[in-house]
């Protein structure tokens, strides 16, 4: 890629340059990026939530420092600046960076105003922000076949500006500086945001103040993103930000007569002197100058030496400072001895003072954070408090039930307590960073354990049904053929069961294998990585396959609902559409990436948007009141469970139809998920779709296969980790570069942030939603018969026994990780990856929290709506009954 | 059914043959052979098997269920038997938990699921054979448990969650070359394994204190 970039080698070989690679702090996206190198400080990582959603940029910065001694700023590019600093420039014309697919046009909106503002003498301060080299990133990768041209493409820019400022500084007296700089790199994939070393290199290039270029050593130097703002405050001589905490850069002091050297260090060392008196109160007290022989305040503890050494490293340099003014003012022979010392003096001081600020974390108001706190416990114990009187709730009821279940339930106790200690084993893998960058494996072990566990009793039962039928046929041997006859159906479910199990297992592990997850071992081979070398013509074959698999289960599904043939009809037909439509946008997006903004690919999605939520809104507002419920029909379908009395028969038809409905309805929504899912993930997680898709549909089955003997808790459990293995198996990770900006524009025609946000927070929730939303489903399989409530016939108790669990459960899991991760957080807040690892999970967090309030609330909402519905129908229905008895008396 | 009772001071020899053939094994690996787990997996996990596995299945032939009916060969046989069979169970369980796939990793994962096999099936195999009834209660808890139950059951249960253990430093950032599949888990299984038999050992003691109260 060096050859790219032929005009910027020459002035770095010439020596008229100085690059450095300069080290930008996490989080690696733009905005924070843009405020580390106006004002020096090391912004907080609320930022990355607020990237797409600039506000004004209050702190003490660069360019107001620029502005208020009368500068002329003008700004072309990324908008960002411009929502950063509305009201600074003269001339601007932002571009909107949305449309990361567009790799030409925004480069070209910035160019083109290159010509005139070159000629332009009237300011003092030009920014261009050029966004296509990161939009080509964004596509391709770091070895994107259109990264060459675009860098040539840039080194012309470089080169045609350069050339200008040669001329200029021809007739000229004042000098111009070139500033050439990345606000952040590029991981191998594509993406940025996260602190590996690919994404944390940045260029930092200055190209006009004439060093001493005979030693020519490209990118030898090492510097850090927040150094450029005390040194370009220093060049131009206005005030250093005063929350900066980068330190001037040693190369660029050499066009500095000495004098200004050292003044230029002593200003930068006030500055950070100042800071560092803000965060440690009581280090060297009012005069700058001669304080700090050690004596000041004495406090015991690690401040107390770190205070110590700050003030002896600034005494030391400014002893040195004074030496060489003193022989400077004496002898006017210039004594470079005294000035080395005194630089280097400076620089001890600068450069461990920058890396204690840097590490400290911004401070904190410890009693709202513990108040805060405080509150999660409370809600967390509360929520737990309510789970525990459910459990014993259920449990009395199911004691009393049958004795025979409950000797079947003893047995099979390790599930739960397997739940249990893997629950408190992921709350402790949270304090090790490098759990919490690999927690993809802890989710996978954790899952596939469970399920294993599932197998392996399921083979227990298989074993047992076998030892009782063998004793039945010990006890009657005249009966055995009967008992035969009534063991057969059960052996063959437990062989369902196995079977189904084994279809979680190898889902999982494929999953597993498919993306390279996590932080340090994501260059090891995958399936998705062998999959884009194969080429893209396999993968779009594998994300059709994908698409027709995922139709053929959700169409026969809704085939065997037992509701009004049209309205299924209707429902599968629309089903059809929005499969037929998801089809044509795999097959118009053919040619990838190379074309900007794909017009009739959009209008395929908008359409599909609009065809998916319409059918969702119909099936779900329709569906309780198409769902057959006299008292006539149910007869024949209570005679499928055993116990039906007479006396509870309006209530087993209510919740018959209450099953049949949220069956309909779990069905559409799960269906419409995974179909939205194949629109807008990358065609590389088509079949990582598709795997999640079958697993809980597996998971369903097996739990939904008379006999299940799980508690209840445990299957929702299970489900749930099933959706959060399923998260880390789409490619997700703890770090903030794997979220997938590319597809939160699909089927967008104009700049929304809200819609995007939405889409990429669809994107990413993917796989925890679609457990979600399958827990709609699983409510409907779920055969509940062992469930006898005392007064059956009222809906809130149906309602309670068929939701409780789905609902409460993700609550109680959630809350417990957050609040423990919270907690975890607080105190790791001086580890050393607290910005790289532990916040960018916290955010991950957060979001998993939203994620799981709006899939419960889809699941209570669903349900109450239905049984509202319901009741309302069967209590209208039944003077109409009373009527029909009587005629026929 | 013939019922075997076994004495608490055999119990404790027969599982003290196991650990010592286990630990003469690594022994002769690293003395002799200047083998270590670490550096080369492979080759010590085959050493091991090759001690391990005749004194496994030795000991519980011996003590084998049903020694009116079946010879000793017969039982050995069984043994040798359920050697392949325990080993692609447990390398089922393994790589459906995440054990790398790749011809890197065959060798080892085979030794390995061939130890894990000698830890759980193949004492079960060799004492049971194709007895439906004592495998239903092994498995399924059908019946009380009985004290070559104990020898069994508790071993192979020490094995799986030792090795089920050891798998939680694999993803840590240490940068150790133990850390490697299957090198941690192989120890927590051994350690497992040591565990469950001496525990078994305990179990099988308390058994015989109270089986002589049960009769009076």
């Amino acid at each position: 890629m060096i050859e790219a970039m032929p005009y910027m080698q020459s002035l770095l070989t010439n020596g008229k340059a100085t690059a450095y690679h300069a080290k930008a702090a996490p989080p690696t996206v733009t905005m924070p990026r843009l405020k580390a190198m106006v004002s020096g400080a090391i912004g907080g990582f609320l930022d990355v939530a607020l990237n797409f959603n600039t506000q004004a940029f209050l702190d003490d910065n660069l360019l107001d420092q620029f502005y208020r001694i009368g500068w002329k700023l003008v700004m072309l590019g990324d908008e960002t600046w411009i929502k950063l600093f509305p009201k600074l420039f003269t001339r601007q014309d932002g571009v909107s960076s949305f449309y990361v697919k567009d790799t030409v046009g925004v480069d070209l909106n910035v160019s083109r105003h290159l010509d005139v503002e070159l000629a332009a003498e009237d300011w003092d301060f030009l920014i261009l922000h050029y966004l296509g080299l990161d939009h080509v990133g964004h596509i391709g990768g770091r070895q994107s076949i259109l990264m060459a041209p675009k860098l040539k493409e840039m080194d012309e820019v470089i080169k045609m500006i350069h050339v200008r400022n040669i001329l200029y500084q021809g007739n000229a007296t004042s000098r111009t500086l070139l500033v050439v700089v990345s606000d952040h790199g590029m991981t191998d994939g594509g993406n940025h945001g996260g602190s590996s070393y690919e994404e944390t290199d940045s260029l930092l290039l200055f190209i006009g103040l004439g060093s001493k270029g005979s030693n020519y050593s490209p990118y030898a130097h090492k510097a850090f993103q927040v150094d450029i703002a005390p040194t370009l405050a220093l060049l131009f001589g206005v005030p250093i930000p005063k929350n900066n905490i980068g330190v001037m850069l040693p190369k660029m002091l050499d066009s500095l007569t000495d004098e200004q050297k050292l003044r230029a260090l002593e200003l930068n060392a006030w500055q950070l002197l100042r800071l560092l008196q803000a965060h440690l109160p009581g280090l060297l007290c009012g005069d700058l100058r001669c304080g700090g022989d050690g004596q000041s305040l004495q406090i015991n503890g690690s401040t107390g030496r770190i205070k110590e050494k700050f003030c002896h490293l600034f005494s030391k340099a400014t002893a040195a400072h004074n030496m060489w003014q003193l022989r400077q003012g004496s002898s006017f022979t210039s004594n470079t001895d005294d000035l080395r010392i005194a630089v280097e003096s400076y620089y001890d001081f600068l450069r461990s003072a920058s890396e204690w600020l840097s590490r400290r974390a911004t401070d904190k108001p410890i009693n709202l954070l513990l108040s805060g706190i405080a509150i999660m416990l409370i809600s967390c114990f509360l929520l737990l408090i309510l789970l525990f009187f459910l459990l014993r709730e259920v449990y009395f009821t199911q004691t009393e039930s049958c004795s025979q279940l409950k000797e079947s339930r003893r047995s099979c106790h390790i599930d739960e307590i397997f739940v249990f200690i893997g629950i408190i084993i992921h709350v402790l893998s949270f304090t090790s960073s490098s759990m919490v960058e690999e927690e993809q494996y802890t989710w996978h072990f954790l899952t596939s354990t469970l399920h294993l566990l599932f197998l392996f009793s399921a083979i227990q039962l298989l074993f047992k049904r076998q030892a009782s039928k063998r004793r039945e046929e010990e006890l009657t041997p005249h009966q055995s053929c009967i008992s035969v006859a009534s063991s057969i159906p059960m052996i063959n479910n437990e062989n369902y069961k196995i079977s189904s199990v084994l279809v979680v297992l190898f889902c999982a592990r494929v999953l597993r294998g498919w993306h390279q997850g996590g932080v340090n071992w994501v260059h090891l081979p995958d399936v998705s990585k062998l999959l884009v070398q194969a080429g893209s013509f396999i993968i779009k074959v594998l994300h059709i396959i994908s698409l027709l698999i995922v139709m053929m289960p959700s169409l026969f599904a809704l085939s065997i609902v037992r509701l009004k043939r049209g309205f299924v009809f209707l429902v599968s037909l629309s089903h059809f559409v929005s499969g037929f439509l998801v089809l044509l946008h795999i097959i118009e997006n053919q040619s990838d990436n190379m074309v900007p903004i794909n017009q009739s690919a959009a209008s395929i999605a908008q359409i599909f948007y609009i065809n998916i939520g319409s059918t969702v809104m119909l099936t779900v507002l329709a569906s309780p009141w198409v769902v057959p419920i006299p008292c006539q029909e149910t007869h024949m379908m209570t005679q499928t469970s055993l116990n039906c009395h007479s006396t509870n028969m309006r209530s087993d038809s209510l919740l018959l139809g209450f099953q049949d409905c949220t069956y309909m309805i779990g069905t559409t929504y799960v269906a419409s998920w995974c179909l939205l899912q194949l629109l807008l993930q990358q065609p590389i997680n088509a079949i990582p779709v598709l795997l999640i898709f079958l697993q809980l549909l597996a998971c369903m089955i097996y739990f939904s296969i008379d006999g299940s003997h799980h508690k209840q808790c445990v299957e929702v459990a299970s489900i749930y980790f099933l959706g959060m293995a399923g998260h880390f198996g789409l490619g997700n990770s703890n770090s903030l570069a794997t979220i997938d900006v590319a597809g939160a524009f699909i089927g967008i025609s104009s700049y929304s942030t809200v819609l995007s946000g939405i889409l990429m927070f669809m994107i990413t929730y993917a796989s925890p939603m679609l457990s979600f939303l399958s827990m709609v489903m699983y409510i409907s399989m779920k055969n509940t018969r062992y469930f006898s409530l005392p007064n059956k016939s009222k809906w809130s108790c149906m309602l309670e026994m068929k939701l409780a669990f789905p609902c409460l459960l993700p609550l109680v899991l959630n809350s417990v990780v957050l609040t423990a991760f919270t907690i975890i957080l607080l105190l790791m807040r001086n580890h050393l990856f607290v910005w790289s690892v532990f916040s960018p999970k916290y955010l991950y967090i957060c979001a998993a929290t939203v994620c799981v309030y709006i899939g419960v609330f889809i699941i209570a909402t669903t349900g109450f709506y239905t049984s509202i519905v319901l009741s309302f129908r069967t209590k209208r229905l039944k003077p109409e009954v009373h009527n029909f008895l009587f005629k026929f008396q | 059914m013939g019922k075997i009772q076994i004495s608490a001071s055999k119990a404790f020899a027969l599982h003290f043959l196991c650990a010592a053939a286990l630990a003469a094994g690594y022994c002769l690996a690293r003395d002799v052979y200047a083998l270590n787990l670490i550096s080369d997996p492979a080759q010590t996990l085959r050493l091991l098997l090759v001690f391990e596995g005749p004194v496994v299945i030795g000991i519980y032939s011996w003590i084998r269920r049903d020694p009116d009916s079946c010879s000793y060969l017969k039982a050995v046989g069984r043994g040798l038997l359920g050697l392949p069979i325990g080993a692609s169970i447990n390398a089922f369980g393994a790589i459906v938990l995440g054990a790398p796939i790749g011809i890197k990793y065959l060798t080892k994962t085979i030794y390995w699921s061939f130890l894990m096999s000698l830890f759980t099936f193949v004492p079960a195999s060799c004492v049971f054979g194709k007895s439906r009834m004592d495998w239903q209660r092994i498995l399924a808890h059908s019946k009380p448990m009985e004290g070559v139950d104990y020898m069994i059951s508790l071993p192979a249960h020490g094995a799986v969650i030792g090795a089920w253990l050891g798998a939680w430093p694999m993803p840590l950032d240490w940068e150790r070359p133990w850390q490697e599949w299957p090198i941690c888990v192989t120890y927590g299984s051994v350690a497992g394994y040591l565990v469950g038999m001496l525990a078994s050992s305990v179990f099988i003691l308390i058994l015989r204190r109270q089986d002589p109260v049960k009769v009076d």
